[in-house]
């Protein structure tokens, strides 16, 4: 029936976008989402964020052992701040530590720590998954594709931008705070970076596929005003000895 | 029946005190309930319906057992007739032990993925016991203490400005800040002319920047 045919289609084009430092710590992840669940894998710099899995959500992966001390506690907390500054929804999959060549079997001890950082993340709303291992990771994460697809916000722009627009890509990313999947978007969205720039926080929202808040954001960083006393000492500096 | 459990469910929640733990009746004596002894107030109540623990006016517990996963799908009905009835949020603590791991996989998906709910694995009622306990140490803390909450202060904007104005092919700093001090912002120096970026840039970055904001392919 063509609904069916419809409905293969759809699934057949899930998309996902993978941090380049997880080709070394998570390779099984990225061979299982492509070999066993058929998932689009486009490997990028995402820039501190593992996975995006749509046009609002970002999952970040962590082991077990990092969340049960509070030796980590800045880089995960820094970590999962820049995500809430990029993204809507954020999903955390808590993975469980690999057996070493060696050892037996790595015994989980919980601690007070690791309950309190689970409940300060679920208090914030950030999602949490619990995995066993790689390939139960790739699972969540075709399955969190899959969700997202069915709220129609799956990643639908071709991922791979060459030339012109991966120049435009470079400008779209350093507006501060923006998702790598919103540059992408406006890439897409946009015909120039003139169009892009001059455009409306109305249009921004729909071109970047962002909330209107994030939209009024960068709207307010394109039509701010650049006050040379307001740089850092350091790059004003640099820039006066050149001139 | 389910009216009566509908505003049970509703009743309990308004009424728990600050730090104080509103549990049902039927965990009396039980491992948790003794877990939380000394350390949070537990007020065991009848009527909590398909609650299991309340921790505060917004969030409650469910707790499913090792023995609720065995015995098969009737766990997901009394989800499912909490999500239908309650607008709290419900926290599933799960008991993720050696018999029930291979069901693991499928409940969370229904649990997360499928009713948007929270869950959390514990070994047993005495993990369950600490885990309750933290839980309700962040309900009562303040805001400002969970760093997921509290909104990190804006950067200024200049040096963010002045990177972006780099990512233009052809821009260096030096460029990028007479750029910058003769049009202000992005967008004035998205829409000058090549004209006018001649008298700061030359002709070749003029006419090198002109195309890059305005080339369609």
């Amino acid at each position: 029936t063509p609904i069916s045919a419809g409905l293969l289609e759809r699934k057949a084009s899930l998309c996902i976008l993978v941090d380049s430092r997880e080709i070394s710590s998570g390779s099984e992840i990225i061979s299982s989402l492509k070999a066993v669940h058929g998932v689009k894998v486009q490997v990028c710099s995402l820039g501190g964020c593992d996975y995006i899995v749509s046009n609002r959500m970002a999952v970040e992966r962590r082991t077990q052992s990092e969340l049960l001390n509070s030796m980590n506690r800045n880089r995960v907390t820094q970590r999962i701040q820049h995500l809430q500054s990029m993204f809507e929804r954020i999903c955390v999959i808590v993975e469980k530590d690999r057996i070493k060549a060696g050892e037996t079997s790595r015994l989980f001890q919980r601690t007070k720590y690791y309950d309190a950082m689970l409940s300060a993340l679920i208090r914030a709303g950030i999602r949490i998954l619990f995995s066993s291992c790689q390939e139960e990771s790739a699972h969540l994460l075709k399955d969190l594709v899959l969700v997202e697809q069915r709220k129609n916000v799956a990643i639908c722009v071709p991922t791979e931008v060459k030339g012109a627009k991966e120049e435009a890509l470079r400008f779209y990313l350093s507006i501060p705070n923006i998702s790598y999947l919103a540059a992408l978007n406006m890439c897409h969205g946009f015909a120039s970076v003139k169009k892009m720039v001059n455009s409306s926080p109305k249009d921004i929202a729909t071109g970047a596929q962002v909330s209107q808040q994030k939209a009024e954001e960068i709207y307010r960083y394109i039509h701010s005003g650049f006050d040379l006393q307001m740089l850092p000492e350091k790059l004003h500096a640099k820039g006066k000895s050149n001139t | 029946m389910t009216a009566k459990e509908t505003t049970s469910v509703e009743a309990g929640a308004v009424s728990v005190p600050y730090g104080h733990v509103i549990g049902n009746e039927k965990w009396r004596g039980s491992q948790i309930a003794r877990g939380l002894q000394g350390k949070i107030k537990l007020i065991l109540e009848d009527g909590l319906g398909f609650v299991d623990f309340h921790l505060s006016n917004r969030s409650c517990i469910l707790y499913i057992s090792e023995a609720d996963l065995v015995a098969g799908n009737g766990f997901k009905r009394r989800l499912v007739r909490f999500r239908n009835a309650s607008s709290l949020h419900g926290i599933v603590i799960v008991e993720k032990t050696q018999i029930s791991d291979q069901y693991f996989p499928a409940v969370q998906k229904f649990i997360v993925l499928e009713l948007g709910m929270t869950l959390l694995p514990v070994a047993n009622q005495g993990e369950a016991s600490q885990l309750i306990i933290q839980l309700v140490h962040e309900q009562s803390k303040d805001h400002t203490s969970n760093p997921f909450l509290h909104k990190k202060c804006s950067q200024l904007a200049e040096a963010s400005i002045l990177r972006t104005v780099q990512q233009i092919p052809g821009v260096g700093k030096t460029k990028a800040l007479l750029l910058l001090q003769q049009f202000v912002s992005i967008h004035q120096l998205c829409n000058a002319s090549v004209q006018d970026l001649e008298l700061v840039v030359g002709q070749t970055i003029a006419q090198q920047i002109h195309a890059f904001f305005t080339q369609t392919k």
